[in-house]
């Protein structure tokens, strides 16, 4: 122990209860430990309870593209006549759209309370946590999928009302496709929103990526005879992968799709976009900040 | 509990920035049962030390054990042995109090019959009964802060990391915060740390460990650390600190530390006692004293003392002025 005082030194907590085994501590007695699926289940479950404790959360997401989906849809039907789309009207088409926009609504709030729960201190008592870091991240990206599913199961009530059927079958497939698309755009905001310092920053964030790919995904209107820069762009992005795997069980039944070869393409597209997303989400998080090592003193 | 080993953390630096070492070649044990404050001015390296003990961050060189288990090796064995209490609160506000210790358990394995359990126990150290229902957001600050340690108590820590946990808290609620801690170590002979910047609290525990510019100043118990000064200290408000600071060395062989704005002798040369120094002073000096006086050393004098005869020994001069 090192002094600095010139008093003489009585005996210090070093000599009088070093005696004190640090090894022999409660071996016997492991504390019980949390699985990935119960710290994502436990985290997921509150960001639900929030979103439902605030209903002006709840009308806005809803309202915000079912305004946007009644007004451009009645506004462009008159004019809307795509290339092997002739009968169907732009409410129809723009249906998934409106979709999909939910999810992206509902990934790019999730991602923004990231950045709130580090700024309010909740995330710090979540990272000392003998938690998997990988639940983190599927606690995050779970509420935001129940979010999301939650918002389109109200505007899935609409669709036999614009003449769009689905099978039962062909809804559990919906419901499977809108939870792995809010997954893989959540994944997406917590890469972006995990650095970030301030919510302002991840607006912007959002409306130069999010948007973007949301309206160049065939969501807004077909890839079918747009220019040739625009089609690529719109092939690498995989949200325009996302938008046929959500339209397609609007007009087939999943058997009938499982033996397509384009949906089983655009389905793989969305689930290396996923995986991708989530793992490098994990690393993000088990990423500790380090301290440089630096030559001899 | 903990055995800190030659740990050093130096900080990236930016482009204009030289990287900066926070935690410099520190060696610290803390045993079992103990009760330890961790003190220092503002930028000694105590938060980078804590956010190490609570595996936030790794440091650059050194070893931390935890409970005899290395801590940056297998940080989710360590984790699972303490709780933390940071100084801004890691509750949801917008959540109940109940629903808040709900996922706290989840997080920690704990749900169902075994939450329940564990439940009551946690919430008989607190204030909180009849609140489960309340949102976090309704309750006072003391109220709010004891959710934090009802929070770490349900897993059962062997060790309680605290940093700065009663800021902001009144002195009632300051009180019963720390005995409440008091009694955890004293009945469950729990380990506990915390840092702080009010020395009255550091009066009545175990041991107090004094950090300065990342380095381990002096580690003791109050009792030992209060002998260091073995004289009173003398006390002066002057309207010319400087002044009186180059007088009272030049005339007197005094030296004198600056503490913000006051003047402090805690080394009163030869075998003049403070009450004599007052005497002399006020004699000589009577245009430079606003007010003078003499007390018994408490631990804040000490660590007045200690961080000023570090900054001393750092550049190479007299011990002159600490921050305030």
């Amino acid at each position: 122990m090192t002094v600095a005082g010139k008093a003489p030194v009585h005996g210090g907590p070093e000599t009088t209860l070093s005696r004190a085994n640090d090894a022999s501590l409660d071996e016997s007695e492991a504390p019980p430990r949390a699985s990935l699926w119960a710290v994502g289940a436990a985290l997921a479950r509150r960001e639900f309870t929030r979103f439902i404790r605030q209903p002006t959360r709840v009308i806005g997401s809803i309202g915000q593209p079912l305004i946007f989906w009644v007004l451009l849809g009645a506004g462009l039907t008159p004019s809307f006549s795509a290339p092997g789309m002739e009968g169907m009207t732009y409410l129809e088409y723009f249906y998934p759209g409106v979709l999909m926009m939910m999810i992206l609504f509902a990934s790019v709030f999730a991602s923004i309370t990231i950045i709130e729960d580090r700024d309010q201190g909740f995330l710090q008592g979540v990272l000392v946590a003998p938690v998997p870091r990988l639940g983190i991240v599927l606690g995050k990206v779970g509420g935001a999928s129940l979010v999301a599913l939650f918002q389109t199961a109200i505007l899935l009530v609409a669709a036999p009302f614009i003449g769009l059927s689905v099978s039962i079958g062909g809804a559990v497939l919906l419901a499977i496709t809108l939870v792995l698309i809010a997954l893989g755009f959540t994944g997406l905001g917590f890469l972006f929103a995990w650095p970030m310092k301030s919510t302002a920053g991840f607006h912007a964030m959002m409306m130069v990526i999010m948007m973007p790919m949301w309206v160049l995904s065939g969501a807004f209107f077909p890839i079918t005879g747009v220019p040739s820069w625009l089609h690529w762009i719109m092939m690498i992005n995989p949200v325009t992968h996302a938008m046929t795997i959500l339209r397609a069980p609007f007009y087939a039944d999943p058997l009938t799709l499982f033996g397509q070869g384009s949906y089983l393409i655009a389905l793989a597209v969305v689930i290396v976009w996923v995986v991708g997303c989530l793992s490098l989400a994990a690393a993000r998080v088990s990423a500790r900040d380090k301290g440089i090592v630096q030559s001899a003193p | 509990m903990i055995r800190i080993e030659a740990l050093t953390h130096v900080y990236p630096g930016g482009r204009r920035q030289p990287p900066r070492t926070a935690v410099a070649d520190l060696t610290l044990h803390i045993p079992e049962g103990r009760f330890t404050i961790l003190s220092g001015p503002n930028g000694s390296g105590k938060s980078t030390l804590f956010r190490i003990l609570c595996g936030l961050a790794r440091p650059s060189r050194g070893r931390v054990l935890v409970a005899g288990r290395d801590l940056l090796a297998d940080p989710a064995a360590a984790r699972a042995r303490m709780g933390v209490v940071f100084q801004s609160p890691a509750v949801d506000k917008h959540l109940s109090v109940q629903e808040n210790l709900s996922i706290h358990a989840a997080l920690y394995g704990l749900t169902g019959a075994a939450f329940r359990a564990r439940l009551d126990e946690a919430l008989g150290w607190t204030d909180l009964d009849g609140r489960l229902g309340d949102r976090v957001d309704t309750l006072s600050g003391g109220l709010a802060r004891q959710v934090e340690l009802a929070k770490c108590l349900l897993t059962r820590p062997r060790l309680l990391l605290l940093d700065e946990p009663t800021t902001g808290l009144d002195p009632a609620s300051r009180r019963s915060f720390l005995s409440a801690l008091t009694r955890l170590r004293r009945e469950r002979g729990m380990t506990v740390l915390m840092t702080s910047h009010i020395f009255s609290e550091a009066e009545d525990v175990d041991s107090v460990a004094i950090m300065a510019n990342g380095r381990l100043l002096a580690h003791d118990t109050p009792q030992a650390l209060r002998a260091r000064l073995n004289t009173d200290v003398l006390v002066i408000d002057s309207p010319e600190p400087d002044t009186l600071v180059e007088r009272l060395r030049a005339d007197l062989g005094v030296t004198a530390i600056r503490h913000g704005d006051e003047l402090r002798v805690d080394e009163p040369p030869g075998h003049t006692d403070a009450v004599a120094l007052l005497e002399r002073v006020l004699k000589d000096y009577r245009p430079l004293v606003r007010g003078i006086t003499v007390k018994q050393p408490a631990l804040e004098d000490v660590f007045i003392h200690v961080t000023a005869e570090a900054r001393a020994a750092r550049s190479g001069a007299t011990p002159q002025e600490t921050a305030a």
